[in-house]
């Protein structure tokens, strides 16, 4: 069915891309001009980004027939994809406004970010995951575990926002429409729970497959892979002992979430090296 | 013989002049003002005083005999109150005759307001000519002046929307504790001092769903009175101090000298609630809360200049309004201004046999 879509998935992602990215900046605009904000316009147009970034996804996947999790790209593709999703459920359940916004500034971010660097869309050998089902569970819930780190960096950024303004006694404004510093706290510590619940699944996953192929596994990936978990380990420890809270933990989410993702490069190169030999009889995935 | 109505004077610092950190050094207690108003009513070139004592100003009006009044009647505010005589002279203003006029409507209307157009001020006002009467301390000149001005606050918000859209304390105190806490049902606040503001404030925030209100004043009986009317209970004053952990909201408003909260006091509070915002409201003149509580992690300290510059932020939707008013007294003060000078004229012309 997929076949009969005259669409590349690239493209697919940059229309889904210029959705967000349109989503975005009307958010801003109206704001600029104090006028309402468009929840159900910022709901409708999220949706639409999200509906045509999923057929991108799925045209890829379809195309190298495994999750696509192959390189920087797809995996920031990925992460604003899990984002959305997670707005979708959050955003309607707390009713957290403005929220849409940051999504939108985000995922904009990410999709169309990834979309200028054409060296992270870079081939890599077809059945990456060896048809291992269990590696492609590990890796899109890792990849699932930072959009929800992402979602808590955003929701922390709208709590530092708003506590600047409380503390610089700001009024009006974008002020008048973020979620209470309460409601924001307490979001982003269950979230942050959430997401280190998710991504201790993953590595668990991952573990298993390690222990039985210690040498499919580079080193470095782990090493790396295991400090972001732990580092988000911490975190939630601190936090449930009442040590680590408010601005102090947004601002440690904001920054491990910002580590998280300039991990990524390293990680993919590392991989690349490791994983494809340069005699390699696999060929090399290509665009749709 | 000089003309008497050459010498109508008020002499003041409020908001305009003086910040709030120099507001409070001025501030005077009500014996305090009753005194300062018996003093200069016993000054031999003063005819008539009045004294108007809130917390956003200290303003003395008065008819003089000799157009000189002014240097003596600083001399004895700042000796009797040992108030540096440079810092007063930096800080306040002297108007007279009818400039002092406009000012006495302006004031009473509540357009010289630190809240434009609230209504607050003309009570203080009425009640300031009352005591001042009482006391024996006015007679012709600033009982017409006081009388026409609360007429005239009157008719310019008849004929005006200076109150129109005008934002309350309370309400902004409703929305900054909602931006604070979201949902309000679940907040505790506590009323430290039963002052008019503190009590609107507190039922603002229980129109939006706070449901438990402790009151804490030096006199219980204020406090048991006061929790009763809010539907809250009344602790001691002496125990507040042990109890402030449970609280996630503080409105202060004694007349407590010195800060009753400081960041030394609040912070074992706060040590025990880690993840829960405090909001101080520090409606005190002088101040009931120490500006340093404010770098406390999770504290938001708003003080009544914080507060009115938030509600006074539509100020320019309302400000054709504010000159229309001030149109209104403009001529009001010019009547009241020929009638005097009439009168005094008619004096002169048939002098007591």
């Amino acid at each position: 069915m997929l076949d009969a879509i005259a669409m590349t998935d690239r493209t697919a992602f940059g229309i889904g891309a210029l959705v967000y990215l349109a989503a975005f900046v009307i958010g801003c605009v109206l704001l600029i001009l104090k006028k309402p904000y468009p929840r159900a316009l910022m709901f409708a147009l999220l949706t639409g980004g999200f509906l045509i970034q999923t057929l991108g996804l799925n045209l890829r996947g379809a195309d190298i027939k495994a999750c696509p999790l192959g390189n920087i790209f797809e995996i920031a593709q990925f992460i604003a994809w899990s984002l959305v999703l997670l707005y979708f459920i959050i955003g309607p359940v707390f009713r957290l406004r403005l929220l849409g916004l940051f999504t939108a500034g985000l995922s904009t971010l990410l999709a169309g970010g990834s979309m200028l660097v054409p060296a992270w869309d870079r081939p890599y050998p077809a059945g990456i995951f060896g048809g291992n089902p269990w590696i492609e569970l590990h890796a899109a819930l890792a990849i699932f575990s930072y959009g929800v780190f992402a979602i808590v960096a955003l929701v922390s950024a709208m709590f530092l926002i708003q506590q600047h303004g409380l503390k610089k006694k700001q009024f009006g404004g974008v002020y008048q429409y973020l979620p209470s510093i309460q409601q924001l706290d307490l979001i982003a510590k269950r979230l942050m729970i959430t997401g280190v619940t998710v991504l201790t699944a993953a590595l668990i996953f991952g573990a298993v497959f390690w222990v039985n192929n210690p040498d499919l596994v580079p080193l470095f990936k782990l090493g790396v892979t295991c400090f972001i978990w732990i580092g988000y380990l911490i975190v939630v420890v601190l936090r449930l002992q009442k040590k680590l809270v408010t601005k102090r933990h947004a601002i440690a989410a904001i920054v491990l979430f910002v580590l998280a993702i300039a991990s990524l490069w390293p990680v993919q190169s590392a991989r690349g090296l490791d994983e494809v030999p340069k005699n390699s009889p696999i060929p090399a995935k290509s665009s749709k | 013989m000089s003309d008497a109505l050459q010498s109508l004077f008020v002499l003041g610092s409020s908001h305009h002049q003086a910040p709030l950190e120099v507001r409070e050094r001025f501030a005077l207690g009500h014996e305090e003002a009753n005194s300062l108003q018996q003093k200069l009513f016993a000054l031999p070139n003063i005819r008539e005083c009045l004294i108007v004592n809130t917390c956003n100003r200290l303003e003395i009006y008065g008819l003089a005999t000799s157009p000189e009044i002014e240097t003596a009647i600083r001399d004895l505010l700042c000796a009797e109150h040992h108030i540096s005589r440079q810092l007063f002279d930096q800080h306040s203003f002297w108007h007279t005759n009818l400039d002092a006029l406009q000012h006495a409507l302006e004031v009473s209307t509540g357009l010289d307001s630190q809240m434009v157009g609230e209504t607050d001020i003309l009570g203080q006002m009425k009640s300031a000519y009352a005591n001042a009467k009482d006391a024996g301390c006015t007679s012709t000149v600033l009982n017409r002046l006081f009388e026409k001005s609360f007429q005239a606050a009157k008719a310019a918000r008849s004929q005006t929307a200076i109150t129109r859209g005008q934002v309350s304390i309370g309400n902004v105190a409703v929305d900054l504790a909602s931006r604070i806490f979201g949902k309000l049902s679940n907040s505790r606040v506590l009323l430290l001092g039963s002052g008019d503001v503190a009590e609107k404030t507190a039922q603002s925030l229980k129109s939006r769903g706070v449901a438990d209100i402790t009151v804490s004043s030096r006199t219980f009986e204020n406090a048991h009175k006061l929790a009763h009317e809010l539907g809250g209970a009344a602790i001691e004053f002496s125990d507040y101090e042990q109890q402030l952990a449970r609280f996630d909201i503080i409105i202060c408003s004694t007349a407590a000298p010195q800060p009753i909260l400081t960041k030394a006091n609040l912070a074992p509070a706060l040590k025990s609630r880690p993840e829960r915002p405090c909001f101080l409201i520090d409606l005190a003149m002088p101040r009931d809360i120490s500006p340093e509580a404010e770098e406390l992690d999770n504290v938001y300290l708003y003080n009544l200049d914080d507060l009115s510059a938030i509600a006074n932020e539509n100020i320019e939707q309302r400000r054709a309004e504010i000159d229309k008013a001030r149109d209104i007294l403009k001529r009001h003060a010019w009547t009241l201004w020929l009638q005097l000078r009439r009168r005094e004229l008619q004096a002169r012309k048939s002098p007591p046999a």
